[in-house]
């Protein structure tokens, strides 16, 4: 992965006011999730999150794990923690395969959403990104892919910029080297 | 049924409260800053033309696109059906409720349910739709219609929401921004786990996939398509694309041509029965006809069903900033508004705004999917002049006296001595203006705010034989087409004209029987005018036998350069000389510049006395935007010692447009000329510089009686100046 996709991503994330941060490993991101989720906080299992144990490991940092099923979670939830499957570096654009409904609860119903990334699957732009969702689509199944671009926005009073209408107030990526370059997982 | 009047009221209504219109002024210079940005290093020309050409892949294969889309969307769980009409598609959303003891409808924003009126036969049918978007919210508390495409509150301030909001809360709403979104947040979230069906709409309808897309800011529509336990995607027929390479080609243009985004916060990909709750979800996807195919089917305006509902065309458009939607549109607003209400929901409900275009085709050049819409709305005016006629004046003014030339031109002669009484000197212009109109069937309001041109006393066509042309081994003999401005309003541009050409080596002919270009008819809806008029002109600079033809009005240049070709392209014994003239026919600018090399060889011929005089530039509507003609005048200028200040959007509209300004809608046109005459006034420049008679008219006739310390100038008139040829 080029230096200079990173840093265009982080550059474009940035700018439609996503928190944008890179750690030194997995730890380090689940201490800065531990500091900033303050409430319930719902954390999906996939098969990521279970190669990285982290449920244990969040619950470790502090972090209030939700145990129970997430409709009954509360309409208002703190926080959500996913991995991504892959980036958009021109739009600063992270993709979830979200088909598991748990994934759709916590990266619509939070305050918060951390989303950990891996600077390996950062791809140019959705362009660059027709194949990947394609091979999604594979099967012909039911499924549901999310392109999130920074927190839920607004303009409908008056035009003006508003952060945080009805999905997360506050998109943090965070990125950690190795976690995946399997562009089909999260 | 709305009549001429009742839509003059409303007109007259919006033009009395000019908040609305400052807000869309403010957003509409916003918007053009942030899609500038946001297509930065991309190229929308190419981008534009390859949607063009997707959605022109998909007009015709669009039985067998759907007939793919149907079967791989059931492959993947979703139960599709397809609605002739917006009734039927209503129906079938009633009868699900109904059987699935459904009894609330949580919906995310989707235009085609507001051209269903769904809300309206849900509530017949006790079954309540909840708006999550937070615009479609506002106007639902408010119990109005959208007034803009992508924003569907723009209308609406801070203010009137926090009332609407408080009354439903029933406790005070603090009239803050912030305050306004959050409480919509907190308040709407409810409705989601309440909700038996979630209802959103679909931006694309990907046929290889059988999927649904979904472009969004807010987060809703993920909502809605989430926590109800039956998701239903109510969607028109044209969404259909064959692949996701072609869906994700939308997500590029849509985003940054609506709101200037790279991307919305949400491009959403849905495809079948996800999982709800431990089981299947349940998917219906209602596809729209609703007079879509026999749109499809309208040779002329079938291209309208490129649109990607962006809302770029009302942005843009100078008559949409100063009434609003609500009074430019109906479901659909502004350019594409006019033609989708025509198919949608019938001509005649379209008659009034079809007119309302004033024809600057700012929608057009910023079209994502590049559709004519200008060309369109002429074809639909056409048709609703033949459906419901034209109107007195216009219909003796173009039948009975145009299409007789000697008739036409005599009239004219008459007139100027006639209009003695009611013409005043106008100081700095040197000539008659007329104050005050007399003619009884105009409104007083045509000279309140304007000064209307005098005839000449002379015309163009007069003065010419007694100009002496003196050029040694002419390089180029030109064929000069006048047109009406130049020939009976303003013969000194003209004369101006042979003067630069004459210095520059070119001689200049004029054929006498040559006509109006027939635009003004055209643009009225008269079309056997039109082309009667084509012929006359053809047929002069056909005997002319000249190099080239130049005209110094760019509705005239365009009206020879293409209309005429159009107007008489099924005729074979005028087509093939109406194309050789085509070929043939520029702008004066275009000429001097493209074809003489003039800015190159005006400094050394130009008599050096201007010392630096600031002229400020007015691109004209068909010049900029018709015959892409904006470099040339300004290389002019500058070369010929002028310093060129420019003016806050020198190519917006200056109000003329033709009979526009004074028959059709002038309050529209006086609001839109105030607008251009402060961005003039701002810049400081004593002399305003355009390459159009139709835009003098307007401009001459504001500015004198807004601020006498201004001129206004067309080009021509003034490098005749910088070479010492000066009136």
């Amino acid at each position: 992965m080029p230096e200079r996709l990173l840093a265009q991503f982080i550059d474009s994330a940035t700018r439609v006011g996503a928190q944008v941060h890179r750690m030194g490993d997995l730890d380090e991101a689940l201490n800065y999730i531990g500091a900033q989720a303050t409430g319930t906080t719902l954390v999906p299992s996939t098969p990521l999150s279970d190669r990285h144990s982290l449920h244990r490991r969040l619950a470790e940092a502090g972090v209030a794990v939700y145990t129970g099923p997430f409709r009954q979670a509360g309409q208002m939830v703190a926080a959500g923690v996913t991995f991504a499957n892959f980036c958009l570096a021109d739009s600063g654009t992270v993709v979830l395969e979200s088909t598991a409904e748990d994934i759709r609860l916590a990266t619509t119903l939070p305050e918060k959403h951390f989303v950990l990334v891996d600077p390996a699957t950062i791809l140019a732009d959705n362009l660059a990104a027709a194949a990947p969702l394609r091979d999604l689509h594979q099967g012909g199944r039911g499924c549901f892919v999310a392109y999130i671009t920074g927190p839920s926005r607004t303009a409908d009073i008056e035009r003006v910029l508003t952060i945080g209408c009805h999905g997360p107030r506050e998109l943090h990526i965070l990125l950690v080297a190795f976690l995946s370059n399997n562009l089909l997982e999260n | 049924m709305a009549t001429d009047s009742d839509f003059k009221k409303k007109v007259a209504a919006a033009i009395a409260s000019p908040k609305l219109s400052q807000a869309l002024h403010l957003f509409g210079d916003a918007y053009l800053i942030a899609r500038e940005n946001a297509f930065r290093g991309l190229d929308f020309e190419a981008m534009r033309s390859e949607l063009a050409a997707i959605k022109e892949d998909v007009r015709i294969r669009r039985k067998e696109l759907l007939a793919q889309f149907i079967k791989n969307a059931e492959a993947a769980g979703s139960t599709v059906f397809v609605a002739k009409d917006t009734r039927e598609a209503n129906d079938y959303v009633i009868r699900l409720a109904k059987e699935r003891g459904a009894k609330l409808i949580a919906k995310s924003k989707s235009m085609v349910s507001e051209e269903a009126h769904l809300n309206r036969a849900l509530a017949e049918e006790g079954i309540r739709a909840a708006e999550t978007d937070l615009g479609e919210w506002i106007i639902q508390l408010a119990g109005q219609r959208p007034s803009h495409m992508v924003m569907p509150a723009i209308h609406m301030f801070k203010e009137e929401v926090a009332e609407l909001f408080s009354r439903e809360a029933g406790k005070t709403i603090s009239p803050e921004i912030k305050s306004l979104v959050d409480h919509a947040r907190q308040r709407l979230r409810r409705e989601y786990f309440d909700a038996d069906i979630g209802l959103t709409g679909a931006n694309f309808l990907i046929a290889e996939t059988g999927g649904i897309g979904l472009i969004t800011n807010e987060g809703n529509a993920r909502l809605c398509a989430t926590l109800p336990k039956i998701h239903v995607v109510f969607a028109g027929i044209h969404k259909l694309v064959p692949g996701i390479e072609e869906a994700i080609k939308i997500t590029r243009l849509l985003p940054r041509n609506a709101t200037g985004q790279l991307l919305t916060s949400y491009v959403t990909w849905i495809r079948g029965a996800v999982p709800s709750n431990g089981v299947a979800k349940e998917q219906h996807i209602v596809l729209i006809d609703g007079g879509r195919e026999a749109l499809y089917e309208s040779t002329a305006c079938r291209d309208a069903l490129r649109c990607i509902q962006c809302g770029a065309c009302a942005n843009v458009c100078p008559v949409y900033q100063t009434v609003g939607g609500h009074v430019f549109g109906s479901i659909y607003i502004s350019a594409i508004g006019i033609i989708l209400t025509a198919f949608y929901e019938g001509l005649e409900q379209a008659k009034e705004i079809t007119r309302a275009c004033i024809g600057c085709r700012s929608c057009v050049a910023v079209c994502p999917a590049k559709i004519d819409l200008e060309e369109i709305i002429l074809h639909l005016r056409n048709e609703v002049t033949r459906e419901f006629g034209m109107g007195v004046v216009k219909n003796v003014a173009f039948k009975a006296v145009m299409k007789n030339r000697g008739l036409f031109h005599n009239m004219i002669r008459a007139a100027s001595k006639l209009q003695a009484p009611v013409t005043r000197k106008q100081p700095g212009e040197g000539r008659q203006v007329i104050r005050h109109l007399p003619l009884h069937f105009m409104a007083r309001d045509l000279t309140e705010w304007r000064d209307l041109p005098a005839i000449a006393p002379r015309s163009f066509r007069d003065l010419f034989r007694t100009v002496d042309q003196q050029v040694a081994d002419p390089l180029y003999r030109v064929g000069f087409f006048v047109g009406c401005g130049a020939d009976f309003v303003y013969p000194e541009v003209g004369i101006s004209l042979i003067k630069v050409l004459n210095h520059l080596g070119v001689t200049v002919v004029f054929p006498e029987k040559q006509s109006c270009c027939g635009i003004p008819a055209l643009y009225s809806g008269d079309t056997e005018t039109g082309v009667y008029l084509a012929q006359q002109s053809v047929e002069a600079f056909t005997e002319a036998n000249v190099d080239y033809i130049l005209a110094i009005c760019p509705t005239c240049t365009m009206a020879v350069k293409r209309d005429f070709v159009d107007r008489l392209a099924d005729q074979p014994q005028w087509s093939a000389k109406a194309v050789a003239l085509s070929a043939k026919t520029m702008d004066a600018s275009a000429f001097l510049e493209n074809v003489l090399g003039a800015s190159a060889r005006l400094p050394a011929l130009v008599a050096g006395t201007l010392a630096g005089q600031t002229v400020t530039y007015h691109d004209s509507c068909h010049l900029k935007r018709g015959a892409n003609v904006w470099r040339e005048p300004r290389a002019l200028l500058g070369k010929a010692g002028y310093r060129i200040e420019e003016m806050k959007n020198s190519d917006r509209c200056c109000g003329f447009g033709g009979t526009y300004s004074f028959l059709s809608h002038p309050q529209i046109s006086r609001q839109i000329t105030a607008d251009k005459v402060a961005t003039i006034q701002a810049t400081g420049a004593a002399t305003v510089a355009t390459d159009c008679p139709g835009c003098m008219i307007m401009l001459k006739g504001a500015i004198g009686k807004a601020d006498e310390g201004i001129r206004c100038r067309h080009t021509m008139e003034l490098l005749a100046e910088a070479l010492g040829e000066g009136r």
